[in-house]
């Protein structure tokens, strides 16, 4: 990895203070992390009973492999990198009935035209109703996009990042970010066309 | 101005970060109202992700983590803080007086005729020889004593 961490330093200093026994320092890395994980675990495990036990597996693999992190990432990047393989992992053991996959894209057919903007519509709707909607339609992606997204848009992971959390190139995770994009405008602009008309 | 419209990765790639887009890419897109409402639309997009509620545990999680590790090892223990405590005491006396009376102490020596200060020193360097030659004996002597031979 050729980017720099930036908040290195106090990574360093937290992950000292832990190697050297002291565990609310732990409880301060926790705490700094806990959304990040929660944006992953939110949107790959669907069973709200089980994100609790995961959440805590993540953070247990955390501090069992602390003395392992070589400083090459964020932090951060690292632990969501954890949270991201150990959620893989209950997937595949719970075999959960997920709503979206990464097949799913294939029966997706576009319905996109320029004949009526978001900006238009929006006129007629108010901010609430857009991120109900938005936020079912992000439901609706399958679940690899739905991680991608949130974590570029809302947690503002880098590609780099990303590619590093999940394990994928880059480059797949620049093409799978761009799909997502596309998938959730096209669907967007279909609602609001079929309310318009 | 290029007049084929830049593909959809290229639109998105404009919102996000418009510096990273060519010239011509950039020109066309500022200058084209078909390209414009396409990169209003995914601005709407973006920010409307951007404004989603965060997903939070609903438990407190730092808590559960830490009952789960092995317990802490103390980091600063009461004989460790009491030996601290009087070293910082005994500095203190030392310490304060030296800098409050330090111009005194400057003065206390100024004044004293030559011959008087080298009487004291001249006193010491025997003080220290006799106390050296006495510490030799004692030395010579354990040795004596060990010397099973």
């Amino acid at each position: 990895m050729n980017n720099l961490p930036e908040n290195s330093a106090s990574d360093k200093h937290l992950v000292d203070r832990v190697l050297r026994g002291d565990n609310r320092a732990f409880g301060i890395i926790v705490k700094n992390t806990e959304n990040l994980v929660a944006q992953i675990v939110f949107r790959m495990i669907p069973v709200a009973e089980d994100r609790k036990d995961i959440a805590q597996d993540i953070y247990l693999k955390t501090f069992h492999n602390l003395a392992g992190f070589k400083f090459q990432s964020k932090l951060s990047t690292w632990i969501a990198q954890i949270a991201y393989n150990t959620c893989i992992s209950w997937v595949e053991k719970k075999k959960y009935t997920l709503p979206g996959n990464l097949h799913e894209e294939e029966n997706y057919s576009s319905i996109y035209g320029h004949s009526k903007s978001i900006n238009e519509s929006e006129t007629r709707i108010f901010e609430k109703e857009l991120s109900i909607i938005l936020r079912k339609e992000i439901e609706n992606l399958p679940i690899l996009y739905q991680t991608l997204v949130t974590l570029f848009h809302h947690e503002f992971q880098s590609y780099e990042e990303l590619a590093m959390i999940t394990g994928l190139p880059a480059g797949t995770v620049k093409s799978y970010l761009f799909r997502a994009r596309k998938m959730l405008k096209e669907k967007l602009l279909s609602k609001y066309k079929k309310e318009a008309l | 101005m290029n007049n084929s419209h830049p593909d959809e990765l290229e639109i998105q790639q404009y919102v996000l970060d418009k510096s990273s887009c060519s010239d011509s890419i950039r020109n066309h897109i500022e200058s084209c109202a078909v390209c414009l409402e396409e990169a209003g639309n995914y601005r709407v997009l973006f920010s409307a992700i951007e404004h989603q509620s965060t997903p939070a545990f609903d438990f407190d999680l730092p808590g559960l983590v830490l009952q789960q590790l092995p317990p802490a090892s103390p980091q600063l223990t009461a004989d460790r803080f009491i030996a601290g405590f009087l070293v910082l005491f005994i500095c203190c006396c030392i310490g304060i007086p030296l800098y409050l009376f330090r111009i005194y102490l400057l003065n206390m020596f100024s004044g004293i005729s030559p011959f008087f200060i080298y009487s004291i020193l001249a006193s010491a360097f025997v003080i220290v020889v006799i106390k050296a030659f006495e510490l030799y004996r004692k030395y010579q002597k354990q040795i004596h004593l060990l010397n099973y031979n």
